[in-house]
């Protein structure tokens, strides 16, 4: 899989957390921006990276903005963004969730 | 539950009520200058019909947010307006933005995951999205053992690229290992910035230690800079200036080992006159600034602004002298072009 452009889904309100995928070259790098970072950064990194990693992409540039998304929402946001990433909304494989 | 509307600020009714809650807001520069470049405005209405907050989009910028604080729970009308921003410019394909703020609003974007790229008295400038500043330095090329080089940058607008600025790129590429020199990019100018970036590019081809790169958006320029939430136009220049001498300072020059910073002294201009005095109050100890007497050519001053006067009237024998064979052939082969750009009216002179 491959992407093609920047991806993004999500917005800024809360319960919500906002992603942005784009191309990388250096594996899933990460840039993750929350108040709950202390306490809950590991947790919403894993979740980011799992979610690319099952959708097959490798290296990977994200920017995730979160407000305090449950994980069901941070895998739904990964996957959305990575799809428009990667041009292939139309084909959703919603297995990945 | 409040709603995201568009505002067409051509509806005479919609603009008056966008203007009037602005200035509630403190918000009271409505010039052509700063509504003209708007692309598109949205609003939040609450239950019974009240604009609670409004924000704007012009190009990559979002302007003009303001937000009524009698909301229930605190911000959450400001992250959607923002949030709703966003969505518009990611539906363009635009996934990289920028504000220019009062300097007490800076926190709340950095709470929306903006970053803070310089910070005044006055104003704040952030930036938000992919790719950002990291992302631009990284790209810029360097070379090997960079960190025990001399590097120095000259930024240009070069519109166009004359002997004087030649002379400035020379004499630094003389003095140091590396030199960068960054080209303003705002499309304001008589030469576009792809014409701009040509030219600078042909003219100094045979320094081999002259890398030319574009400014993007980190070379804040005065023509393009937000002045709606300043309490007066006369603090542009000085707010500008801050702003881009910051940015430099804390993002650019520390990423490439930059030096020292060459400027062209102004012995007419008053505004660049205080414009150089005002980089190096910011710029000094870390950038060394050094300002080099400007080139004369028959006693005669060599000035982009000149050159652009003698365009208009076409006597181009008048500028060879001041211009490298590369930028004078340009104008000699595009000159109806340009005179016809000049008659659709855009600016002679200025910067």
């Amino acid at each position: 899989m491959e992407i093609k452009k920047t991806g993004v889904a999500g917005t800024l309100e809360s319960s919500d957390i906002q992603v942005m995928i784009s191309k990388g070259s250096n594996g899933i790098e990460i840039e993750l921006d929350s108040e709950v970072k202390k306490a809950y950064g590991d947790q919403i990194e894993k979740v980011i990276t799992e979610t690319i990693k099952n959708y097959g992409l490798n290296d990977v540039k994200v920017k995730a903005v979160d407000k305090g998304a449950l994980d069901c929402v941070i895998k739904a946001r990964t996957l959305a963004a990575a799809q428009r990433a990667t041009e292939t909304s139309d084909q959703p494989d919603l297995e990945v969730l | 539950m409040d709603k995201v509307v568009d505002l067409y600020l051509n509806q005479v009714s919609t603009r008056k009520k966008w203007k009037s809650f602005l200035e509630t807001k403190g918000i009271h520069d409505f010039s052509d200058r700063e509504i003209d470049v708007i692309d598109h405005t949205l609003g939040l209405i609450d239950d019974e019909g009240n604009l609670v907050a409004t924000g704007s989009i012009a190009g990559n910028v979002l302007k003009y947010i303001a937000v009524s604080n009698d909301e229930v729970i605190a911000g959450a009308r400001f992250n959607k307006i923002v949030s709703s921003l966003q969505q518009y410019l990611f539906s363009n394909q635009i996934f990289h933005c920028f504000v220019f703020t009062k300097a007490k609003y800076s926190s709340s974007f950095k709470h929306l995951g903006f970053k803070e790229l310089a910070l005044s008295e006055q104003a704040a400038f952030l930036e938000y999205g992919d790719p950002n500043i990291e992302d631009y330095l990284n790209n810029l090329p360097q070379v090997h053992d960079q960190k025990n080089k001399k590097v120095a940058a000259v930024v240009m607008n070069a519109n166009p690229f004359t002997l004087g600025h030649r002379y400035l790129v020379e004499k630094a590429s003389n003095e140091n290992d590396l030199v960068y020199v960054f080209v303003v990019k705002e499309d304001l100018s008589l030469f576009s910035t792809a014409e701009r970036m040509k030219l600078v590019k042909e003219g100094t081809q045979d320094l081999s230690n002259v890398e030319v790169v574009s400014g993007e958006e980190y070379m804040v320029s005065s023509a393009t800079f937000p002045a709606y939430f300043l309490k007066s136009a006369a603090e542009l220049i000085d707010v500008q200036t801050t702003i881009d001498a910051k940015v430099f300072k804390n993002f650019v020059a520390p990423k490439l080992n930059i030096k020292s910073r060459y400027l062209g002294e102004e012995p007419f201009s008053r505004t660049t006159n205080s414009y150089n005095k005002k980089l190096q109050e910011i710029l000094s100890p870390e950038v060394k600034v050094i300002i080099i007497p400007r080139l004369r050519e028959k006693d005669k001053i060599v000035n982009a602004t000149e050159v652009r006067k003698y365009i208009k009237t076409g006597s181009l024998d008048k500028i060879e002298a001041f211009l490298p064979k590369t930028t004078y052939d340009f104008i000699k082969n595009n000159l109806l072009e340009l005179q016809d750009r000049i008659k659709k009216g855009t600016n002679v002179n200025g910067n």
